[in-house]
């Protein structure tokens, strides 16, 4: 099949996202595009179509877990498919720092005894607690979801998410994240990037860092700087057996220009061969449950362990399964206004639950 | 007062090219000097001659002589900006009328200026218009003062004049993209060269980025340094054409060096100062280039955010709100518009358009 891969500019996301909203404007769409399906998927209400069947002829409900089935659909309708996804409560690790620290990261299993944790590594090394960016809000938002599964479980932070948040865990987990964000996170936070973030871990300039799993790629691709010998990774503090999903998905414009040829390919992208092809290079692992992982190396198989027993998947905050682009977008101002430094928690939780309750 | 630009409110027949030129005396540097270029061409002087009869000629008597004969040079280009820019502020006007938003059809039925007064009662809005309009008046002052400072100190005969003017011009050679991160990494709350430099002179670390109050200054500190020396050089050619005697005068007549050019020198800058304002407050606006460049994004830091940053976010972060966003967009326009309206007037009068 001949098909027009239209690359984007750098930016990623960002570009893609410009580039998408422009084309469905102008009654030019795409024939599919990537971005996150579940709730994100209400930011193109109108303009996306139905491909129940291609999920029926593939028989995807059954090879994939029940999140990615619910989460691709809204009013009983499909209208994308999912390529691969990551964990996103992760809590990676410079291996030497925190044995310099004599740090047991596996010992770490909450919110609290991460914040001890992060104390010994401020007292016993020069190096960067909590390395974390600030120069733009996606990360703390990020955080701010895993943070509260941490600290108060996958049922309060489903009611945050649900549009019923408690006031309570709300605030306490912006507390917890204001002594992070104060005491352990670097000077330059506000002018570093994801990369320049990672790249404290890979340097050894810090000891952890919260991310979704993408980081492990930048790690894996620094020289000398192997899984388990030189980084770790290990589930954020009190999140053991959860896997807070993210999908990379692709998306089903009506109107589509190229309708058939559209469905093989989405075919394809839920399909054991692309999966496998496209994951292992990404650093994410395939949504389907029934894939051979020997392709992948080490630290995917764990994941992929991981995903398949979870005990629960949360969808996450920011990248598109909890909540819709308008409420994700709020959030962003919440935290660029109140939480970027000055850190004032109980103005952020305020604006966080107006923002989910609207 | 004497200089170039007494001959106000003189019509477009007055020959306004001849200047005196500095260069006779040989005390102020070589005749070719790009600096010594005059911009203001020179009108050439126009001929009445009506040619009569007919529909032309009742034509060219309306709207100027041979209005008909040169319709296939500008017609053209007139109708295509007439649709492209034009056409599209008037189309965008009547989208920012409608409540469109997100991916369903546009309705035109009913119109209203609800988005104005929704962005007027919105707090984001206001602190991006506030920060638009700080940041245009700080930046153009600022770098008029720097500019005028070089272009004074390079016109005072100094050795490597040229190589001087070279290295104050290229900043403004290199794209946003490029200063961005060069000032991205002179931020730097650890290692930037800035916070070196702090740190030398005894002072506290600032966090320029991360500090809602420092921010904008900080933006400002380096859109002036890459636009001082396009200032420097509309100065440096402002100072070339005043002769050399009114220095000479002011010398005989006992003035310090300081008071001449306060009183003497600066007063005839007056064009060149209005052309770089100008010309500064538009790439004010454009700051956004360099903002999307810092933070990878149309999301600025706490504290920096302008209106044409908010304008693109509404419409593409969330769900798009086509609407909203026109309504920025032509409130930014407004602006604009009133910087260039009332030089473009000032030009008119002088007879320079």
């Amino acid at each position: 099949m001949d098909a027009n891969f239209e690359a984007i500019g750098g930016g990623g996301n960002t570009n893609l996202d410009a580039v998408v909203t422009n084309r469905l404007g102008d009654d030019d769409p795409p024939s599919s595009f990537a971005n996150w399906p579940g709730k994100n998927l209400q930011k193109y209400s109108g303009a996306l179509g139905n491909v129940d069947d291609v999920w029926e002829d593939n028989d995807f409900a059954d090879v994939h877990v029940d999140e990615a089935v619910e989460l691709h659909q809204t009013n009983g309708n499909f209208h994308a498919v999912p390529l691969g996804s990551h964990r996103l409560n992760n809590l990676f690790y410079n291996i030497e720092v925190v044995e310099s620290a004599g740090v047991d990261p596996s010992g770490i299993n909450s919110v609290a005894s991460l914040v001890e944790a992060l104390e010994t590594i401020a007292s016993e090394t020069d190096a960067v607690p909590f390395t974390h960016l600030l120069s733009g809000p996606w990360a703390t938002v990020q955080l701010f979801g895993t943070m509260m599964i941490g600290q108060h479980g996958v049922s309060a932070y489903n009611d945050f998410i649900d549009g019923n948040p408690d006031e309570d865990a709300v605030t306490t987990t912006f507390q917890s994240m204001k002594t992070v964000m104060e005491n352990y996170i670097s000077d330059d936070a506000s002018t570093i990037d994801l990369t320049g973030s990672n790249q404290k871990i890979i340097s050894g300039d810090a000891a952890f860092i919260h991310q979704g799993n993408w980081a492990a790629g930048a790690f894996r691709n620094a020289d000398d700087f192997a899984y388990e010998e030189e980084w770790g990774a290990t589930s954020f503090p009190g999140t053991e057996g959860i896997y807070e999903l993210h999908f990379d998905s692709f998306l089903y414009p009506s109107d589509n220009p190229t309708e058939s040829k559209t469905k093989d390919f989405l075919g394809f992208i839920g399909g054991t061969d692309a999966q496998i092809a496209f994951n292992q290079y990404k650093g994410s692992i395939p949504t389907r449950t029934d894939v051979d992982m020997s392709a992948f190396g080490p630290y995917l198989q764990d994941v992929q362990e991981d995903f398949a027993n979870a005990e629960a998947r949360p969808r996450n905050l920011y990248h598109g399964l909890g909540v819709d682009a308008d409420v994700r977008t709020s959030m962003e101002d919440v935290i660029s206004g109140r939480f970027s430094g000055p850190f004032n928690a109980s103005r952020a939780a305020n604006g966080f639950i107006n923002a989910v309750s609207n | 007062m004497p200089g170039p630009f007494r001959r106000r409110g003189q019509g477009p027949d007055r020959g306004e090219g001849e200047s005196d030129s500095p260069s006779e005396d040989g005390a102020d540097g070589d005749a070719t000097d790009p600096g010594s270029a005059r911009t203001d061409g020179g009108t050439v002087q126009r001929k009445r001659e009506s040619s009569g009869g007919r529909l032309s000629g009742a034509l060219d008597d309306r709207f100027g002589d041979d209005f008909v004969e040169s319709l296939p040079f500008w017609l053209p280009a007139f109708l295509l900006m007439g649709l492209f820019v034009y056409g599209a502020i008037i189309w965008n006007f009547v989208i920012s009328l409608t409540d469109y938003e997100g991916f369903r059809d546009v309705s035109y039925s009913s119109l209203d200026f609800e988005m104005y007064t929704r962005a007027f009662n919105d707090s984001g809005f206001l602190d991006a218009a506030q920060n638009t309009v700080v940041l245009l008046l700080a930046f153009t002052v600022l770098t008029l003062g720097v500019g005028l400072g070089l272009a004074i100190l390079v016109d005072r005969n100094i050795r490597f004049e040229n190589t001087f003017r070279t290295i104050y011009l290229l900043p403004m050679s290199l794209s946003f993209v490029v200063t961005a991160q060069f000032w991205l990494w002179l931020f730097n709350f650890e290692d930037g060269l800035l916070n070196q430099a702090v740190v030398l002179v005894g002072l506290d670390r600032v966090n320029w980025i991360g500090d809602p109050q420092v921010v904008l200054w900080a933006v400002i500190l380096a859109l002036m340094w890459q636009f001082s020396g396009y200032a420097m050089v509309v100065y440096l050619a402002g100072l070339r054409a005043i002769p050399q005697e009114h220095y000479e005068a002011a010398k005989v007549d006992g003035a310090s060096t300081l008071k001449m050019y306060w009183r003497v020198i600066i007063p005839q800058l007056k064009g060149a100062t209005i052309s770089a304002a100008v010309v500064l407050m538009v790439f004010a606006l454009k700051a956004f280039d360099f903002l999307f460049s810092l933070v990878s994004g149309y999301r600025p830091p706490n504290g920096a955010d302008i209106l044409a940053t908010k304008m693109v976010r509404e419409v593409y972060s969330g769900t798009p709100r086509w609407a909203y966003g026109s309504a920025i967009a032509m409130i930014l326009f407004a602006m604009a518009l009133s910087i260039i309206g009332p030089y473009l007037i000032y030009q008119y009068r002088r007879g320079n358009l």
